[in-house]
């Protein structure tokens, strides 16, 4: 019992309570489905009211989680840190790869571009063995008479001959070195026009030039160019630049040595020449 | 019911209903997550059996507000159901005290259940939810959970001497 503005009152009962706050509820969600301020202004108070009960509710879940971040973390960073690592090496290996053929292209491009020689036609050849010694100085390439090589040819590429076909399979083909011990190749000065020979030496950065009397005009620095004599190589294609010439008294002739222009150890491709008259040079060897 | 409750003993009551909303809004993983017990309705049943002259269709309304924020869900059907509770309790309050303790649990689990259909029926009508089965996974939970928990607040009950 109380007293309300004079009124003696009851204490409300329970069903009456019930009413009231049920309409109170009825009224709050109604207001609150459309989005009412008021709703929204009693939601946000309560909600900071309870806003320590939120934070005590994940406190244990949230340092659980944290210490359990922190382990996986660990064995994340490990785990990543290896899988990163391979990946590096792979990819360092692919680069590499990548740089090679890089080379590769721009040495075919090269081919392909500056070795236009007038009168023959020209095709890539792959280097699939090279043979380096002191004997023999061979390549041997993945064309042969199917893509109708025939011995003799000459080989070029962009820097210089490189030597000249001996010998021919279906499927493959030898390649003489202009280096081997048994090539020989007649040159002409691009000076001024000595003609002489340039014979391989079985070491792949050395040429000799023999039987040259010791009054020739020749000195180190000095271009050969093949000079298309014996038909096997095209003329006015360059081939070694001298580097050394010694005189001895003692003997006949100068001793020549000089460095061949092409770079035989160098790169996997090649061109092979094709004289567009298929009658000339055929089958002719110089050596 | 003349004696006034030390502050100590409100304070003791009010943490009861902190600590069962707080359970109710822990993050579980998905697959219990349908178990959750409604702590705070068992709670709330509780001390309305205990002390209907204190906690009442008020005290249910104001928890029910405090559970409408917490979880996000329109205000007032939480309000609105935790106060169906807590009348239906202080009606049936003598008839529960005297009941066994399984049988007990089930009449408690049948009220909480009374007042989640009014929840179900809320959501539905005004949000479009559709019932569904899984909305009893909560009410087994709650006559699993009484016995223990009518243990525990009648321990702590006792102990702080509220009456």
């Amino acid at each position: 019992m109380g007293t309300f503005l004079g009124w003696s009152i009851k204490r409300p009962s329970n069903l009456t309570k019930l009413i009231l706050v049920v309409c109170a509820s009825v009224a709050l969600m109604v207001a609150d489905s459309h989005d009412d301020q008021g709703t929204r202004a009693i939601r946000n108070i309560v909600l900071r009211a309870s806003y320590p009960l939120q934070e005590l509710a994940a406190l244990p879940f949230s340092a659980g989680y944290e210490a359990f971040r922190g382990l996986r973390t660990n064995t994340r960073l490990r785990r990543d840190n290896a899988r990163l690592e391979a990946e590096n090496r792979q990819l360092a290996v692919e680069a590499s790869q990548a740089g090679a053929l890089r080379a590769e292209v721009t040495h075919m491009t090269a081919l392909l571009h500056g070795a236009p020689v007038p009168g023959y036609r020209v095709s890539l050849a792959h280097i699939l063995d090279v043979s380096a010694g002191p004997f023999s100085q061979r390549l041997t390439l993945d064309e042969g008479a199917h893509n109708h090589v025939f011995p003799g040819q000459a080989v070029i590429d962009v820097h210089g001959i490189i030597g000249q076909v001996v010998s021919v399979g279906p499927h493959t083909s030898q390649v003489m070195l202009i280096t081997d011990p048994d090539s020989g190749i007649p040159v002409v000065s691009e000076r001024n026009g000595l003609r002489a020979i340039a014979f391989g030496t079985g070491s792949q950065d050395r040429l000799k030039v023999p039987y040259l009397s010791v009054t020739a005009d020749i000195r180190p620095g000095d271009v050969l160019a093949s000079s298309g004599l014996g038909g096997v190589y095209p003329p006015g294609y360059p081939v070694a630049r001298v580097t050394e010439v010694t005189s001895n008294p003692n003997l006949a002739f100068l001793k020549i040595r000089a460095v061949p222009l092409a770079r035989l150890g160098y790169h996997t491709h090649v061109l092979l020449l094709w004289p567009r008259k298929a009658s000339k040079g055929q089958g002719m060897r110089h050596g | 019911m003349d004696n006034p409750l030390t502050l100590k003993q409100r304070a003791l009551i009010i943490a009861s209903f902190l600590a069962a909303m707080i359970l109710a809004i822990v993050p579980l993983p998905s697959s219990i997550h349908l178990l959750r017990p409604d702590w705070a309705a068992l709670v709330l049943v509780y001390w309305c059996m205990a002390l209907p002259e204190r906690i009442g269709v008020g005290s249910g309304w104001v928890l029910g507000l405090f559970l409408d924020v917490l979880y996000g869900s329109l205000l007032g059907e939480q309000a609105l159901a935790k106060a169906l509770l807590a009348y239906l309790t202080l009606r049936f309050t003598l008839r529960l005290r005297m009941f066994p303790r399984w049988q007990q649990s089930l009449a408690v689990g049948t009220l909480v259940a009374l007042s989640d259909l009014m929840l179900i029926m809320i959501k539905s009508l005004v949000r479009g939810h559709p019932p569904l089965w899984s909305d009893t996974a909560p009410m087994i939970a709650n006559v699993i959970l009484w016995p223990f928990l009518f243990g525990i607040l009648r321990e702590v009950r006792r102990r702080a001497k509220i009456s």
